[in-house]
């Protein structure tokens, strides 16, 4: 039992620790798209 | 002003992959300088004094076994002293498998009637040596794709063309060496300490999405055109089972940053090299006469088998 939770907590933090890297990642290097690519995309008929 | 902080930020982390390294490789009993393969039988223990004739002399004080099997003990023959009493050369009944690292254990070490506490000792070829042929190994002799059959679904579905073969080989290696060494750092310091071997696959997986998006966010604002180049490969690799072999054997074979850092080298170039070969092949079977029936990936399964033929003359081969 008190591996188990151990096992939860670690992977629980590593996860959160690499979530919240990547998401100040993304941040960071955040690209600005067109908005107007997207616009164009949605009036296509999109089949592919 | 802003560029000397840059260069400060620069040190800081080279400081900090230094230390890294450092912690990679290991420590070695105070009172023993150094540990040696000679010849194919012996091995020789040099001490920073002398020790006891009584104690050198006892076989019983040495265990010795190869790294990965510690439960089969290899066959002492005899032990002798040099005159200055501080060499010890231990002559086993069977040649020894260099190879592999061998670890001796020794028990209680006298030195002038003082005791210097037991100790475990790792001896291993020359290290640099050693290094290469990790590199080499991963690289030519044990090819992932020739010889163990991983990672072939990207392996077939990418070597169409050269540059597209190139492409996903550099993208390949790039991640291959930074979840590796992450995976190497995660399983060392986390995992083991905490003995939750057991939950490494889990890990090793989350760590190659991790590198794999890591690279995916930075390089599409650093160099645009590279991520032109390489954004299609990435998510591939993802789906790649040499990326999730290699943290795995490292983990098993207890490997150290260095030696972890060539494997990856090598399997992630080893990679890049078999999509070449392969690439280079198929360009050419575009255009040559191949029966209907062997058209497309039967005849590139078939290329694929002749060249594991060819990387067969390469098993065995030990170098250094």
């Amino acid at each position: 039992m008190k591996s188990a939770l151990i096992a939860l907590a670690v992977l629980g933090c590593i996860g959160l620790l690499f979530g919240i890297g990547l998401a100040l990642a993304a941040q960071k290097f955040a690209v600005k798209a067109n908005p107007k690519v997207e616009e164009v995309l949605e009036v296509l008929a999109g089949a592919q | 002003m802003g560029k000397i902080r840059k260069q400060h930020v620069w040190m800081g982390w080279m400081l900090l992959l230094g230390i890294f390294l450092l912690t990679g490789c290991e420590t070695e009993h105070r009172f023993v300088k150094s540990t040696a393969f000679k010849g194919t039988h012996q091995i020789v223990l040099t001490f920073a004094g002398p020790v006891e004739e009584a104690w050198a002399k006892n076989l019983d004080h040495y265990a010795v076994y190869e790294k990965p099997d510690p439960d089969i003990l290899l066959g002492l023959a005899g032990v002798s002293l040099s005159q200055d009493r501080t060499t010890v050369t231990l002559t086993f009944r069977d040649a020894l498998n260099q190879e592999q690292p061998h670890l001796i254990r020794l028990k209680e070490i006298l030195s002038d009637g003082k005791s210097q506490g037991g100790a475990l000792l790792t001896v291993k070829k020359a290290y640099l040596g050693y290094l290469v042929s990790v590199l080499l190994g991963a690289m030519i002799i044990k090819n992932f794709v020739f010889t163990k059959y991983l990672g072939l679904c990207v392996f077939f579905g990418t070597s169409q063309k050269k540059s597209t073969a190139v492409g996903m080989g550099v993208t390949f290696t790039l991640v291959m060496v930074a979840s590796a060494m992450m995976s190497w750092f995660m399983y060392q310091f986390v995992l083991k300490p905490l003995r939750l071997d057991f939950l490494q696959i889990v890990v090793f997986i989350g760590l190659v999405s991790l590198s794999v998006q890591a690279v995916d966010t930075i390089l599409r604002k650093v160099n645009p055109a590279l991520f032109k180049a390489f954004g299609v490969y990435l998510v591939l690799v993802i789906a790649n089972c040499i990326i999730l072999a290699v943290p795995l054997i490292l983990a098993n074979n207890e490997y150290n940053a260095l030696e972890s850092l060539m494997l990856a080298v090598g399997a992630g170039t080893g990679f890049l090299i078999a999509l070449f070969l392969m690439s280079s092949v198929r360009e050419r079977l575009e255009t040559a006469n191949v029966p209907p029936t062997y058209r497309g990936l039967p005849i590139a399964f078939i290329t694929a088998g002749l060249f594991a033929l060819a990387f067969m003359g390469f098993s065995g081969m030990s170098l250094f």
